[in-house]
């Protein structure tokens, strides 16, 4: 009895101890922690780049998306001189300390080949500390995809170093133009690849796409009056359109098949459901008034939406499919466009203050409020689909224009796409 | 006898059926109901009897068609402002907007459209929704003044069309609008 209680008691801490050294081993930089310090990275530009480095600078691109973000200070090549840059690639070669002594702490090391036409990245990542290989990857693609493999690059050291995927594969969806005209656009989070999804020579604005990237709906004045519509991208059909008299906007997807719109007209508004596979329609709110900017938990349970019920827009939680809508925010007379975390312990909207509509977060039951910008009008905030990140549109800048920033505030960062005014950014697969 | 029974209760529910619509209508509605019916068969006769010219018909649409500008053209239909996040109507437009009923009373048979639109500030979604709700809101004070719900048409732009492209309040309270189209499809 004794005895395998004992075995028991050992079990268990060979397992605690194993789980605590993972966990350590894996996530080398938490930043869901109260604070983290960024790692400086340095990357010298990858071996067989010096060929063609004018029209594919993979290791200058990697700077930028491992700077983009914000989990690191990437070093200058000004500190790194020929003896540094001409060192080779494998363990053996390099000598860490002359990088740890210029306040480098990983190190980026990447070959280029050029294999039966296609394109080959090998890259090393080391800790300069001990010389430990933290990432060694192997990557092929089509020439002209360059950018790709690079931005795989940065969310395999991402994964490596923090625990997480990053998002510099990621696209964004997000809309344009101005005044009376605006369509839907879609880009690589970098800016390459930019793709006019609309063009309606009218108003199309408030996009959004499904996380498998099947579906794009918008609410668009096309055919005079603002109407639904949702389009299967793949191959350009439209699935859904609501034309009923009103306001139908504030779309959003719970999951791949569930949809979420409202429709204010007469005193009422309403907060729908839709099933887009089926057609299922449902009524997840109604109230007087307004009720817009729907957001859903990943599970579909929780919704957290904004609503003038009260007087001013403020914003309210309700569990789905039949709870009673639970007022959140009590400050301030204005508080709108609430986002939930994918995760779904955190909520993303934006506040007046004085005279400027700040991003701000809460936690779900409207505690812990904090302000993430300063300043300028701030809309339609977003989360990445990983949580850690914040996309959002500002013209604090004299102009719309669309930034990234981490959940927290810090590292702000402004995307450029196509020049113009763009709003209401949302992540895109 | 069992015959007679059920054909009083398939006459009662006929007459039940039928009998609140025929009650619906109210003496100046018959009148006006009576007045198109003679219309159209005064211009059956002329058409059958004499007929008239094409040149005849172009010189009384055109003469229709320009009083209908007219009509239009010193219309009563002005914008009208709100405060900041607001669709309450302003008491210094209660005579306007009732202007306006009197004159939609009088001229029955055209059709509008209020459009909502707001300021650049606040979100752009809040926004669309605010502006329906002040082209809701100017649409229920004229239907309250006995204007037909049916001729009046809401929509909403938000902040996507401001009247004044400024970034202070002598902008922003031009933007808090709700405007009148003439709804030309009816």
């Amino acid at each position: 009895m004794t005895k395998s209680k004992m075995t028991l008691i050992t079990l268990v801490m060979i397992a605690l101890l194993f789980t605590t050294t993972t966990a350590h081993a894996k996530v080398y930089l938490d930043i869901f922690g109260k604070s983290f310090k960024k790692i400086t990275i340095g990357i010298p530009p990858f071996k067989g780049e010096t060929i063609d480095r004018s029209r594919m600078d993979m290791s200058e691109l990697l700077n930028k998306d491992l700077d983009m973000s914000g989990f690191f200070i990437v070093a200058p090549q000004s500190l790194m001189d020929k003896e540094l840059t001409d060192e080779g690639i494998e363990k053996q070669e390099i000598k860490f300390s002359n990088w740890k002594s210029i306040g480098i702490e990983l190190l980026c090391k990447g070959k280029i080949q050029k294999i039966n036409g296609d394109l080959v990245l090998e890259a090393f990542v080391y800790d300069t500390l001990d010389g430990a290989l933290m990432l060694a990857k192997r990557y092929k693609t089509k020439t002209e995809d360059w950018r790709k493999i690079v931005h795989r690059l940065a969310d395999d050291i991402m994964l490596a170093i923090t625990g997480e995927k990053g998002i510099m594969s990621s696209k964004i969806v997000f809309a344009s133009g101005g005044r009376s005209r605006k369509d839907i656009y879609m880009a690589d989070i970098d800016g390459s690849n930019l793709k006019r999804m609309t063009n309606y020579r009218s108003i199309t604005l408030s996009p959004s796409i499904s996380p498998n990237g099947r579906y794009l709906a918008y609410t668009s004045y096309r055919e005079g009056r603002p109407n639904l519509y949702i389009m299967d991208i793949e191959n350009n059909r439209e699935v859904y359109t609501d034309r009923t008299d009103g306001m139908k906007t504030g779309t959003t997807w719970a999951g791949n098949t569930i949809f979420g719109y409202s429709h204010t007209l007469g005193r009422y508004s309403n907060i729908y459901t839709l099933n887009v596979e089926n057609k299922d329609k449902k009524t997840a709110q109604r109230n007087d008034g307004i009720a817009t900017s729907p957001s859903f938990s990943p599970d579909g349970t929780k919704m957290v939406f904004v609503s003038d019920m009260h007087g001013s827009p403020q914003i309210f939680i309700k569990d789905l499919p039949s709870g009673t809508p639970k007022r959140l925010t009590y400050s301030g007379t204005y508080n709108t466009s609430p986002v939930l975390s994918p995760k779904g312990d955190l909520i993303a909207f934006v506040a007046k203050f004085e005279g400027a509509f700040e991003i701000c977060t809460m936690n779900t039951d409207g505690s812990n409020q904090r302000v993430l910008t300063v300043g300028g009008i701030n809309d339609s905030p977003q989360f990445s689909p990983c949580g850690r990140y914040i996309i959002y549109s500002s013209n604090k800048g004299g102009m719309y224009n669309i930034y990234l920033m981490l959940f927290n505030g810090e590292s702000k960062k402004m995307l450029k796409f196509t020049g113009g005014e763009e709003t209401q950014p949302k992540f895109a697969p | 006898m069992k015959y007679l029974t059920l054909f009083f209760i398939f006459a009662i529910l006929i007459s039940y059926g039928c009998a609140p619509q025929a009650v619906q209508l109210t003496p100046t509605e018959q009148k006006q109901v009576q007045a198109l019916q003679r219309g159209e068969d005064t211009l059956k006769d002329r058409d059958k009897k004499t007929g008239i010219t094409e040149e005849e018909l172009a010189a009384r649409d055109k003469t229709k068609e320009w009083s209908l500008k007219e009509i239009i053209g010193n219309s009563p239909l002005k914008d009208i402002y709100f405060e900041f996040d607001s669709s309450t109507i302003k008491p210094y437009y209660f005579p306007k907007l009732n202007e306006i009923a009197n004159w939609m009373k009088k001229y029955r048979n055209i059709k509008i459209i209020v459009e909502g639109h707001c300021d650049e500030r606040g979100t752009i979604e809040y926004n669309l929704a605010l502006g329906q709700k002040r082209a809701e809101s100017v649409k229920n004070y004229l239907v309250n003044l006995g204007v037909d719900d049916a001729s009046i048409k809401t929509i909403s732009f938000g902040k996507e069309i401001p009247a004044d492209s400024g970034h202070e309040e002598d902008a922003w309270s031009k933007n808090r609008r709700a405007g009148f189209k003439i709804d030309q499809k009816g």
